[in-house]
């Protein structure tokens, strides 16, 4: 009989407990796997989708929105002409309520804006101008919606025509209407008015330079904020709030975990201590003693770290299939944060032991004769 | 009825909490002391929040509050479901909503822009101070015709409101009373009873409203016929910040009379301090649909 064969029957004794302590440690972990995950990807979905559109700087006023407050498209004529500037392409985006989809992203271009460059047709065509009353699909839009080319769709008070299916090489990309800004601005009462001005620089640009453009486009429009592309959703303070909420709610749910951990080493120990001292009295060093209650909860951890990475991908994917969220989500499923996730598991499980692991290095031989 | 922009609140998750265990953990005093220090924590949390409305507000000065929040040109763009049995979608609309509220009249426009079928449907309805409201209703291609007074009562597009329902300002009423408070969905709420004067306008004897004392937010409204019945239950199911950082209602649930009949109402925008014209509120452009004036740069 090895260390780890004592470890694992240590386990096994007591399958249902093991089994039920398993189960606390995964909804934890799966917790953290499902609520990071879904804002990691949130972000991760907008800066492909900037990197899609060849955008170095957006500038924007997040606020503590998801939507950046609007402002008056004439900021451009304020920074088109500043050093490094390559192109820039006045944007409208908004999150509405289109027919049966209850939230799809609306992303209104300048017409012969660098922003319509990334688009692919997969079928139909592109608008002939700003005023035809027509709109492209992303493909996970056209899928959410069940549109064709050909059809008709009501955006806001205006009725216009599908005319492509387009794939923007990004998930955010995808899942949305796209349309020429003159005509959004017209159907929603925004005439003027943008909320994201995507700027591309010039290829020779350091990123010192680019920094230091943000800063001095900051002092030029005070409506708004430059930072570097992707950067402003993890800038917003809606964003924050949500990462924020998605780890403390992770952690009380692997603090739950913990205790879960500690309370079955603690019967644990208690319940073989004649086993315990039995082992002592056969030579077994007190260190040797919280090393396999370390063993046994680290081991404890493990498996609920892998069952909870588990539960919490397959969990995420079907949320990602409910309605209200589908084509508006990409969670970020990395290999990283899987990888964190079961560390976090498996560091839960050794501080869960370390204090049953020190009451047993406490017991004396003598106590197995007490029993 | 006011509606709203943002979505993103994180839902909380639930844990399951093995019974054995947790009868275990009251056996061992270090993590009892554990529990009741992060119970301890919480309440300490909790009771730190701060309060916007004051303790001593008054039935009066409450309801004025609520009704200066309504008061203003404002657009509004929702989506009303109507589920019958309370499970299956009926009706889906979408609508947009142009209102002009003063203290003393009010001036509604309800139109439906999806689906294709019905849009077009058109409702416009005005109320000047104690008198009776007013209305007309447009169905496309041409019929347009006006509602009388007891057609107020009628329901709205098939749902389970009616017109009166959102015309109608119960906290402009002139009887406020605070008849008690209770906790509605773990929110500390004060009941406000309105009761309309005696000129007979209203079709309801009186209005129950739950106000989130906090954010000054009804989170459920209950309204009585002259027999006591309850005629209709509204519940906000979802609270945000309108374009004025103002907490307002944006989603509700509405149940009346008629069985296993449901009606939500989800706002995805509103803007307020639209510049409307007089025109815009005429039977006359009823049958046209028209994005709201765009706001000054």
């Amino acid at each position: 009989m090895t260390f780890f064969t004592v470890v694992a029957r240590g386990l096994i004794r007591r399958p249902v407990r093991t089994g039920l302590t398993v189960l606390g440690i995964s909804v934890g972990i799966a917790a953290v796997v499902a609520l990071v995950g879904i804002s990691r990807g949130f972000s991760k979905s907008w800066e492909t989708g900037m990197k899609a559109r060849g955008t170095d700087v957006v500038i924007s006023n997040m606020g503590s929105s998801l939507i950046p407050k609007p402002f008056s498209a004439s900021v451009i004529d304020r920074i088109a002409h500043l050093p490094h500037v390559a192109a820039t392409c006045g944007i409208l985006v908004d999150l509405i309520s289109v027919e049966n989809a209850q939230m799809i992203m609306v992303s209104a271009r300048e017409w012969g804006g660098f922003s319509w460059n990334n688009l692919k047709l997969i079928s139909g065509r592109m608008p002939h101008d700003a005023t035809e009353p027509a709109v492209l699909l992303g493909r996970t839009a056209a899928n959410v919606l069940n549109k064709k080319v050909g059809d008709k769709i009501q955006i806001e008070t205006g009725e216009l025509s599908v005319i492509g299916i387009v794939d923007g090489n990004a998930w955010v990309e995808n899942g949305s209407i796209i349309l020429a800004l003159p005509l959004f601005q017209e159907i929603t009462g925004n005439l003027g008015k943008i909320n994201i001005v995507d700027l591309r620089v010039n290829p020779s640009t350091s990123a010192k330079d680019v920094q230091r453009l943000c800063e001095q486009i900051n002092s030029l429009v005070p409506e708004g904020r430059a930072v570097v592309a992707g950067e402003h959703i993890t800038d917003s303070e809606a964003y924050r709030m949500a990462q924020a909420m998605s780890w403390g709610t992770s952690l009380l749910a692997v603090l739950v975990g913990v205790l879960g951990v500690m309370n079955t080493m603690l019967m644990t120990v208690f319940e073989r201590t004649q086993e315990i001292c039995i082992l002592l009295a056969l030579g077994w060093k007190r260190g040797r003693i919280i090393r396999m209650v370390l063993w046994e909860s680290a081991m404890l951890g493990l498996l609920g770290g892998v069952a909870g990475v588990l539960i919490g991908s397959v969990g995420v994917r079907i949320l990602g299939r409910t309605p209200s969220i589908r084509g508006l989500l990409e969670p970020d499923l990395s290999t990283g944060l899987l990888a964190v996730s079961v560390a976090i598991a498996v560091a839960v499980g050794v501080v869960s032991g370390l204090y049953p692991a020190w009451r047993s290095s406490r017991l004396v031989p003598s106590r197995a004769l007490q029993s | 009825m006011e509606k709203l922009t943002a979505r993103a609140e994180p839902s909380l998750a639930k844990l399951n909490f093995n019974l054995e265990h947790f009868m275990n953990l009251q056996k061992l005093p270090v993590l009892r002391i554990t529990i009741v220090a992060f119970a301890l924590g919480l309440l300490t949390l909790s009771s730190g929040r701060p309060e916007t409305a004051q303790a001593g507000t008054s039935a009066k000065d409450l309801a004025a509050s609520l009704s200066a929040v309504r008061e203003g040109a404002a657009y509004v763009r929702l989506r009303l479901e109507v589920k019958q049995p309370a499970d299956t979608i009926k009706i889906s609309l979408q609508l947009q909503v142009k209102e002009r509220r003063t203290r003393t009249a009010t001036d509604l426009i309800y139109q439906v822009l999806w689906p294709k079928e019905r849009k077009g449907e058109s409702v416009l309805l005005h109320k000047s101070g104690d008198g009776p409201s007013t209305g007309w209703l447009f169905i496309p291609p041409d019929k347009l015709r006006s509602l009388s007074a007891s057609q107020m009562s009628d329901a709205m597009f098939g749902s389970d409101l009616s017109y009166e329902d959102v015309i109608e300002n119960f906290f402009g009423w002139e009887n406020q009373t605070i008849v008690g408070t209770e906790v509605l969905n773990r929110v500390n709420c004060v009941i406000l009873e309105s009761k309309p004067d005696k000129s007979g306008n209203s079709s309801y004897a009186k209005v129950r409203s739950w106000i989130d004392f906090r954010r000054v937010v009804p989170l459920r409204v209950e309204k009585y016929l002259p027999s006591g019945q309850l005629a209709r239950r509204i519940d906000t199911t979802r609270v945000a910040s309108d374009d004025k950082g103002r907490s307002i209602p944006a989603d509700l649930t509405v149940r009346s009379s008629r069985e296993d009949s449901v009606t939500d109402l989800d706002g995805s925008r509103i803007r307020h301090d639209v510049a409307y014209t007089d025109r815009e509120f005429t039977p006359k452009d009823l049958p046209e649909i028209s994005a709201p004036p765009s706001a000054p740069e």
